[in-house]
């Protein structure tokens, strides 16, 4: 608890930027360097992108080709032509199947089927018998499917990234200091994460399955192993998330001590880059959305493991259902606003770099940056419409929802002021600041459809939902990721990714995202619900079949398409080619420090003179002036 | 270390220590207000509370009373054994520091059997959502005066082994940033819980 | 795109469908008004060799429009809205029939208060998955559940409501204009079985109700 000032970099005696030899540990695993540490949250955040993903692909494979039960036969019209199909690869062959249904014998036709007999013949119940029998997926398996992916996306994958793995490389060396102010906090916090993630990945072996009740964990169903029949996934679920609280808490102690208290001399709070503004505010909402969280959690565990009854109605004292709601919401919209605000930051690093123009209205994107933390806090209740709370609530929620379209709205139009009258440079980053852009207007806008109380009635709990959330996480986050890996890697790791690769991954990436998600929202107009595994269950939708078989596909191309940013991102660290310091011609102060950045990033600290975005300056030669470059001696401007 | 970063340390308003103490205590506030606001949705929605099927149990106001003075008056001693550390008074900095730490297990002590009473007398964390809000909310607390117990343990030690003086305290400053935060917030908890 | 609309035969519920075209068009030109302006300034603004960027600050003057304009239509909308949401949610004034609902993993249960008109006496009767209205009648629901929470959802009746155990939610209400069988979907993921916890709304003409009603409640003797 007790941080030392002696532990604080400044007070190591000298640092040495030239080499500083440390063993193999300290500098890969248990480093204390920003830099590594950074790195080190990248790549596990990509890792765990794959599990999300990997788990996306399973769910929409049932989605497209669901199993025909005799409830959906006695509603389907021509029944014989649509078949389920069992998942590729490890499926049972349709004959092998029927034989089996109808003789009750077992004649394998392929090697999967040979698998099947020996899960069948094999005297105890094995894991693929009970949730993925003869590769068909049950209704709870596809259940902890789609929560564990949510979970891992928003927890372990955008978090990470964003915060965790940009905010550690970026905010020391943006603000041009030589570390955080307690590296031993920001390694704990990596570390942390890591145990989270361990958990929460050992949750998928235990019995029962791992936690089933949506990312949302609505109480009871979560709260009463009964309900779902998941017994400690839920519990790991949980405990894994605290652990994850406490290591938001440690980082974003971190950021904030470091921003407000190292900035290089010169760096105002209004000549901070964008970026970093947005991880500041993005670390306050961190440090106090997520223990609202906690507390909720913890009031979860209780009622799972030692008997109380918060959430569950008993006939001693009930509690109340939508106590949890009203908690895990009054964290939840904050969170969401963390998964977008770092995304802003860095298209706003991003768009006046490539457009050679300073940002247009830097305060105002500050301030509107500070006005969508803040009206985060007052809106949870619009996920609650339809939840039972009192509908006179229901008005307050709507206002101040729509309200948040303002400042976004403000964001919006500066980006594209920003491009008025550039010279814009379509490099692979920008192209990705440009899908942000737009991406997330198509998100924010459907937001306005949800945020309207009596059109929520409507589209609530349908896809129309899912179709927001991609927008804006996708569309949003991960492409705003997507754009930072491409134009940070060079400073990362002295080289650049390769840009054909990288361009193709951009357009296959944009392509088949808007294919996947686009029509979700003709699904949602459709009130096709979200959550459930079976699209053929309710009559209403069955004319969906084809559409679902299209989002599918999409899906499946999109996740392939991300194996090239994978292969593109190890293969560059080794063979990309190697990056001048400053490769994008950039003003900020990252761009100062060697490259590769030392330990200790700058042999002597930089004044700063200037704000980040001086680009093309009138009677300038160079389009560009950096941060830390003395005025020319007769200087006349003062700011 | 060059000379431009001595003066950034040096024209720091606050030190890293202090101002990740006070972040993290922002934190801390918001898991209590979670857990705050959870006992209050239980308390408002009931008419009766304790509701009438736990029977007649009682809370010990009076006991807890007593208790809360200890804590606000460590409070205070912690607050003054900052004062003296500034004026170099290093004998009644450590009486202080000991009197803050006497009064901070007392505090456990006392808490601890009024537990045991209430658990004879029937009330436990199973008790409906009485007992379980109270117990959480308590105990949660409670593991909090234990920290800051813990962590003063530390700060005594180090002040007895003369660590500290009018030149370097923020050692005892940032533990006394935490204590009174378990201090205030006490005081709320009583009121809520025990008297409303 | 408004075609892929699921119809609506609720009276109560027409509002929200011309709120939700109305937001449509407003979004529609939002997003079409920035997607012109971003190529466009792609197009016009794009690296030519010789060019160079003119340097903005910014324009406080424009910032202005676009917030006013912003929060102006996001008010008016909200305007627009409130009176649809509190004639939604709000129970019915003289209600014509009244069933209350009951959600169980993974059934739909309706309790029919019998000839007497009130619930909870010996003539209710408790019908699985099968809720029979007469058309064009206003029908008041009670909504409850028994374990963990669902959610009534008929799409036609652009009508959602979430169920909560121990709790009877009385502000739900509607009146079927158009006879048909619609279906009942559970909107909130309730468990393994949320999928196919489907009901069905049969709205009946008033003399196919009534002969429903007295095959079910016979005279007793
Ligand atoms: C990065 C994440 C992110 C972001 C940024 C947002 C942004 C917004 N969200 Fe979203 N939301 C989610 C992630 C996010 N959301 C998730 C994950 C869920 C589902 C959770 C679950 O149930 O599982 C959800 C659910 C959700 C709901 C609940 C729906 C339901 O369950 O019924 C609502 C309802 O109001 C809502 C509204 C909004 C609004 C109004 C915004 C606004 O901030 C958007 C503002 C932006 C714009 C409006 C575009 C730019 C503006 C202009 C171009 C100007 C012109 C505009 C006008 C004139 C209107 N969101
Ligand atoms: C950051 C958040 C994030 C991200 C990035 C994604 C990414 C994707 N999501 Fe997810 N999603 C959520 C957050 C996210 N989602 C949330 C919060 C919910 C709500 C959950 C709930 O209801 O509780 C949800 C729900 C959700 C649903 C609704 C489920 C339901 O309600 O029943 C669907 C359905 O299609 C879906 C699909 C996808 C797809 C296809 C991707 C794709 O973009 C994934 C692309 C794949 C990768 C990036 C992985 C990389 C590649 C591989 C693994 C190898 C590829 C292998 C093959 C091609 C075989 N998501
Ligand atoms: Cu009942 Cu979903
Ligand atoms: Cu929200």
């Amino acid at each position: 608890m007790q941080e030392n000032e002696n532990l604080t970099p400044e007070h190591d005696d000298v640092h040495d930027t030239h080499d500083h030899h440390e063993g193999f540990f300290r500098k890969y695993i248990f480093s204390l360097d920003h830099k590594m540490i950074g790195k080190q949250f990248l790549i596990y955040g990509l890792l765990m992108l794959f599990l999300g993903g990997g788990l996306a692909m399973l769910f929409r494979w049932q989605l497209a080709y669901p199993e025909i039960t005799e409830d959906v036969a006695a509603k389907l019209e021509n029944v014989e032509s649509r078949l389920a199909k069992p998942l590729p690869i490890i499926g049972a062959s349709d004959e092998f199947l029927k034989e089996y249904l109808e003789t009750g014998e077992l004649k394998p036709k392929t090697m999967a089927d040979r698998y099947w007999v020996n899960v069948i013949e094999s005297d105890d119940v094995e894991w693929a018998e009970e949730n993925i029998p003869f590769g068909i997926m049950t209704p709870a398996f596809y259940n902890m499917l789609f929560t564990m992916h949510a979970t891992i996306m928003v927890f372990f994958v955008v978090v990470p990234i964003l915060v965790g793995a940009f905010g550690n490389f970026l905010i020391p060396l943006m603000i041009g200091t030589r570390d955080m102010a307690f590296p031993v906090l920001n390694m704990l916090s990596f570390w942390l994460a890591v145990l989270a993630a361990g958990i929460m990945i050992a949750g998928f072996f235990v019995p029962g399955g791992h936690a089933s009740a949506g990312w949302t964990g609505y109480t009871p169903l979560s709260a009463d192993p009964e309900w779902t029949g998941v017994g400690w996934g839920m519990n790991l679920w949980a405990i894994s998330l605290l652990i994850q609280g406490f290591s938001s808490l440690v980082g974003s102690i971190n950021y904030i001590t470091t921003i407000i208290n190292m900035r290089a001399p010169g760096m105002t709070f209004f000549r901070l880059p964008l970026v970093i503004w947005a991880l500041f505010i993005v670390a306050i909402l961190l440090l106090l959305a997520f223990p609202v969280l906690s507390s909720a959690l913890a009031l979860l565990i209780f009622d799972r493991l030692a008997g109380t009854t918060f959430f569950t109605n008993t006939s001693t004292g009930g509690g109340d259902p939508l106590l949890w709601q009203h908690l895990f919401w009054f964290f939840g919209h904050p969170e969401v606003y963390i998964l977008i605000l770092p995304g802003m930051g860095i298209a706003s690093e991003l768009i006046p770099a490539f457009s050679r123009k300073p940002i247009f209205g830097y305060r105002s994107m500050v301030y509107a940056m500070i006005a969508i933390a803040f009206l985060g806090w007052v809106v949870w209740g619009h996920h609650m419409f339809q939840s039972g709370m009192r509908p006179g609530m229901g008005a307050f929620f709507m206002t101040t929802t729509m309200l948040i379209a303002v400042p976004s709205a403000i964001k919006t139009f500066n980006w594209l002021g920003t491009m008025h009258k550039g010279s814009i440079r379509f490099t692979t980053p920008m192209l990705h600041a440009i899908a942000f852009v737009s991406m997330f207007v198509v998100g924010g806008l459907s937001g306005i459809f949800m945020a309207n109380t009596p059109v929520d009635i409507a589209i609530h709990d349908t896809y129309f939902i899912v179709a927001h959330i991609h927008y804006v996480v996708f569309g949003g986050s991960l492409f705003a990721i997507f754009g930072g890996i491409i134009f940070w890697f060079p400073k990362m790791y002295g080289r650049y990714m390769n840009d054909t690769l990288s361009k193709i991954h951009f357009w296959l990436t944009f392509i088949s995202f808007n294919c996947t998600f686009f029509p979700m929202h003709i699904l949602g107009m459709g009130m096709h619900r979200r959550r459930i595994e079976n699209p053929l269950a309710t009559a209403y939708t069955q004319d969906f079949e084809g559409m679902n078989i299209f989002i599918t596909m999409s899906a499946f191309t999109l996740g392939a398409v991300q194996l090239i940013l994978v292969f593109n991102f190890f293969w560059s660290i080794y063979k990309g080619k190697v990056a001048e310091k400053n490769p994008w011609h950039v003003n900020t102060l990252e761009w100062e420090a060697p490259t590769p950045v030392p330990h200790g990033n700058f042999a002597q600290i930089p004044t700063v003179h200037r704000g980040p975005y001086e680009y093309s300056v009138p009677g300038e030669e160079a389009d560009w002036i950096p941060q830390a470059q003395p005025e020319p001696v007769p200087a006349s401007a003062g700011d | 270390m060059t000379h431009t970063e001595v003066d950034i340390i040096q024209n720091r308003p606050i030190s890293n220590a202090k101002l990740g103490v006070l972040v993290l205590l922002g934190a801390e506030t918001m898991l209590f207000v979670g857990l705050i606001g959870a006992f209050l949705v239980f308390r408002m929605g009931n008419v009766n509370w304790p509701p009438l099927s736990l029977g007649d149990i009682q809370l010990p106001q009076l006991v807890t009373g007593i208790n809360t003075f200890l804590l606000l008056f460590s409070g205070l001693s912690m607050f003054f054994s900052v004062r003296y550390i500034q004026q170099d008074k290093i004998q009644q900095h450590h009486l202080s520091l000991a009197i803050t730490w006497f009064l901070g297990v007392a505090f456990l002590v006392i808490q601890g059997s009024e537990w045991i009473q209430l658990i004879r007398q029937g009330l436990t964390l199973q008790s409906g959502i009485y007992g379980g809000i109270f117990y959480v909310l308590i105990g949660c607390h409670a593991l909090h005066v234990l920290g800051a117990v813990m962590w003063l343990s530390i700060v005594l030690a180090k002040s007895l082994l003369g660590r500290f003086s009018s030149q370097e305290y923020t050692g005892v400053e940032t533990c006394m940033l935490y204590w009174s935060f378990v201090v205030a917030l006490w005081l709320i908890l009583y009121i809520l819980v025990y008297l409303y | 795109m408004l075609g892929w609309y699921t119809e609506n035969i609720s009276t109560y519920a027409k509002g929200v469908d011309g709120l939700f075209a109305l937001i449509f068009w407003i979004t529609i030109v939002a997003f079409i008004l920035v997607m012109l302006t971003l190529i466009l300034f792609l197009i016009l603004y794009r690296h030519r060799s010789g060019h160079k960027a003119e340097y903005i600050e910014g324009s406080t003057k424009l910032e202005i429009i676009w917030t006013t304009a912003t929060t102006v239509i996001v008010f008016g909308l909200a305007l627009l809205s409130f009176p649809q949401w509190n004639k939604l949610k709000s129970p019915a004034e003289n209600p014509d029939y009244t069933v209350q609902v009951r959600g169980e993993q993974f059934n739909w249960y309706f309790i029919y208060p019998g000839p007497d008109n009130e619930i909870g006496t010996e003539d209710d009767l408790e019908f699985e998955n099968e809720m029979n209205v007469p058309v064009d009648k206003v029908i008041q629901l009670y909504l409850t559940s028994k374990d963990v929470i669902h959610s009534f959802f008929v799409p036609q009746l652009r009508l959602k409501q979430d169920v909560l155990p121990n709790r009877i939610i009385d502000f739900t209400k509607f009146r079927a204009q158009k006879i048909g069988k619609y279906e009942i979907p559970c909107a909130e993921l309730c468990g393994f079985g949320h999928a196919t916890m489907i009901g069905s709304l049969n709205v009946l003409s008033q003399e196919d109700y009534d002969s429903w009603v007295a095959e079910n409640w016979q005279p007793q003797e």
